[in-house]
């Protein structure tokens, strides 16, 4: 049973009316019970990658598999196990949450209402059963429509941007519920996102993805390291004396005024020896401060390496295309 | 599977047609002109005859089907609506075959087209036409609207696979509609009409459920047979096509 990852993709293309590349040989792995989160900027390949996954669309090449079943040719399997939850509305708005869970249940085959109002609950909508989802604000949406992919007790969860256009609370409380899904019930999480700090937040994996390819996949704080730097800040008294024996702890230190930058590797375990060694040679450290990159920082470092000029019309227009498409 | 995937559809458009009841009530308007106004005048004209029966109960199986076929041949933007929103992707990613979908799908217009036809007969009565009331008829008519209903929902959808966009698919299904109703038997009879239209006339499926309506309800006969079996054959045609092109509505 655990011998198999949740999410297995490898060497996976689509191109889309043999013109537009949205998936260029990507290659990932996802564990079992994980929270897995795709960052990349608009147009990247996520909603592609997930349309694939969730059995939605076919690739050009490649293979895909959910919890083992290849999502070509065992499609059907795919579908029981998993939950998804489209980046636009997937409920009926003149409805109300209750009909919605009714109707979604009835397209699974499960004739449990009892299940709609535990889910109801779980999803905080008890109050609000009744009403039409006109009335609801987008965060209610979000936990509705989470509340009708979770009907089948999926094992893998997707989740296509969201909490895209909600409020830093709403945006909260719906990853409340998740992490609790995740935490309670084990169910594997796989989601898109151009959100950084909802990445670095909730997942526990990151993989970075541009132009169709994955360039960058782990931990997020393996990411941050991969970056290969931290910053120690001191303010001393005499800044010649200071840079000399800086010199010796890194090959990268930069000053501006009284303020001296230190690029290490592992800033918390050096500041102290940094600042002894200081004090010994009778330099007075004013004010020191450890600086980490932040997950935007690897985002950003990552995708303009990549990035060249690309105000063509022409190509954007392509991608939004796609991105309407796929 | 197809059953329940059905019985979901169906109970879904119910429900979505008890918060939009008035779109129910001004589909209706339409078919209610014809049989209280267009009616009786051609009939006091005298300008088309039929032997047997008077022009009023003879044109209220065409203006039934009719309203069902009008309806049914724009289900097809329900669908584009739900492509552009996330409800169709949604729906691609449940364990039921895309086949089932359609089906659901089509013959859940079943429940406005059981709607009109509960407006639209009684109404018939008032301008003075005698509905054969024999429960076998009625049903056998209930199951001709279903096919009717079915296939030219199965056909929008169809339809709509090429158009993508609202704004495309209503300006060709106002080009179909009419054309449909006019080149069929549902206003004069066949035989009335120039040869070439009357050949149309023979390959559309809205003669046939007119004709299958008109047996049963107002003749009060059972010839129906090849009625059906040309309606079997254009569903299982229209679901075909639809099915087919279903994966292309989604990508």
């Amino acid at each position: 049973m655990d011998s198999f990852f949740a999410i297995e993709v490898s060497g996976l293309t689509k191109v889309y009316n043999n013109s537009f590349t949205a998936l260029n040989g990507v290659d990932l792995e996802v564990h079992q019970g994980e929270v897995f989160s795709l960052l990349g900027p608009n147009g990247a390949g996520k909603t592609t990658l997930m349309r694939i996954l969730t059995t939605q669309i076919k690739p050009s090449s490649g293979v895909a598999k959910v919890f083992g079943y290849d999502v070509l040719t065992q499609g059907s399997k795919v579908r029981e196990i998993i939950g998804y939850v489209p980046q636009e509305f997937s409920v009926w708005t003149d409805l109300t949450a209750y009909e919605n869970l009714r109707v979604y249940s009835r397209l699974y085959n499960i004739n449990d209402k009892r299940k709609i109002y535990e889910l109801l609950d779980f999803m905080d909508l008890s109050d609000f059963s009744n009403k039409t989802v006109k009335t609801f604000s987008g965060g209610m949406i979000r936990r509705l429509e989470i509340a009708c992919a979770l009907l089948t007790e999926p094992k893998v969860l997707f989740l296509d941007e969201p909490t895209i256009g909600l409020d830093p609370a709403a945006r909260q409380n719906v990853w409340k519920r998740l992490k609790g899904l995740n935490d309670e019930k084990g169910i594997t999480i796989f989601f898109n996102t151009h959100y950084i700090e909802e990445a670095e937040l909730y997942s526990k994996r990151v993989a970075i993805i541009n132009k169709g390819k994955v360039i960058k996949v782990g931990k997020v704080e393996e990411l941050k390291k991969d970056l290969g730097f931290e910053v120690i800040s001191l303010r001393v008294g005499n800044v010649e004396k200071a840079l000399a024996i800086l010199n010796s702890f890194s090959k990268k230190v930069s000053h501006n005024g009284k303020v001296i930058d230190l690029f290490v590797s592992d800033a918390e375990a050096m500041i102290a020896k940094v600042i002894k060694a200081l004090e010994n040679e009778g330099v007075e450290v004013e004010r020191a401060s450890i600086h980490k990159p932040t997950l935007e920082e690897v985002f950003i470092s990552q995708v303009k390496k990549e990035e060249t000029i690309r105000g063509k019309i022409s190509e954007i227009r392509n991608i939004r295309r796609a991105v309407r498409r796929g | 599977m197809a059953l329940n995937s059905i019985i979901a559809f169906i109970e879904l458009e119910m429900r979505r047609l008890r918060t939009n009841r008035m779109e129910l009530y001004t589909r209706v308007v339409q078919p209610i002109l014809w049989l209280a106004l267009f009616g009786p005048i051609i009939s006091q004209t005298r300008a088309i005859e039929i032997p047997g029966v008077n022009y009023e109960s003879f044109i209220m199986p065409g203006i039934l089907i009719q309203s069902i076929v009008f309806v049914s041949m724009f289900y097809g933007l329900t669908i584009i609506w739900e492509s552009e929103s996330g409800i169709l992707k949604k729906l691609l990613t449940i364990p039921i075959s895309r086949e089932s979908i359609i089906i659901g799908r089509s013959s859940a217009s079943i429940a406005r087209a059981l709607f009109q036809m509960a407006i639209i007969i009684p109404v018939s009565y008032l301008v003075g036409v005698r509905v054969d009331l024999n429960p076998l008829f009625i049903l056998l008519s209930i199951f001709i609207v279903f096919l009717t209903s079915m296939g030219f929902s199965s056909l929008s959808i169809f339809i709509a696979s090429f158009m993508r966009t609202r704004e495309r698919f209503m300006g060709l299904g106002q080009a179909i509609t009419l054309p449909l109703f006019f080149a069929s038997n549902a206003l004069y009879p066949i035989n009335v009409m120039p040869p070439i239209i009357r050949e149309i006339a023979s390959f559309n499926p809205l003669s046939y459920s007119v004709d299958s309506l008109r047996d049963l309800l107002i003749l009060g006969n059972f010839n129906i047979l090849n009625d059906v079996i040309f309606l079997l054959l254009f569903n299982f045609a229209c679901i075909f096509l639809a099915s087919i092109r279903f994966n292309k509505i989604a990508e």
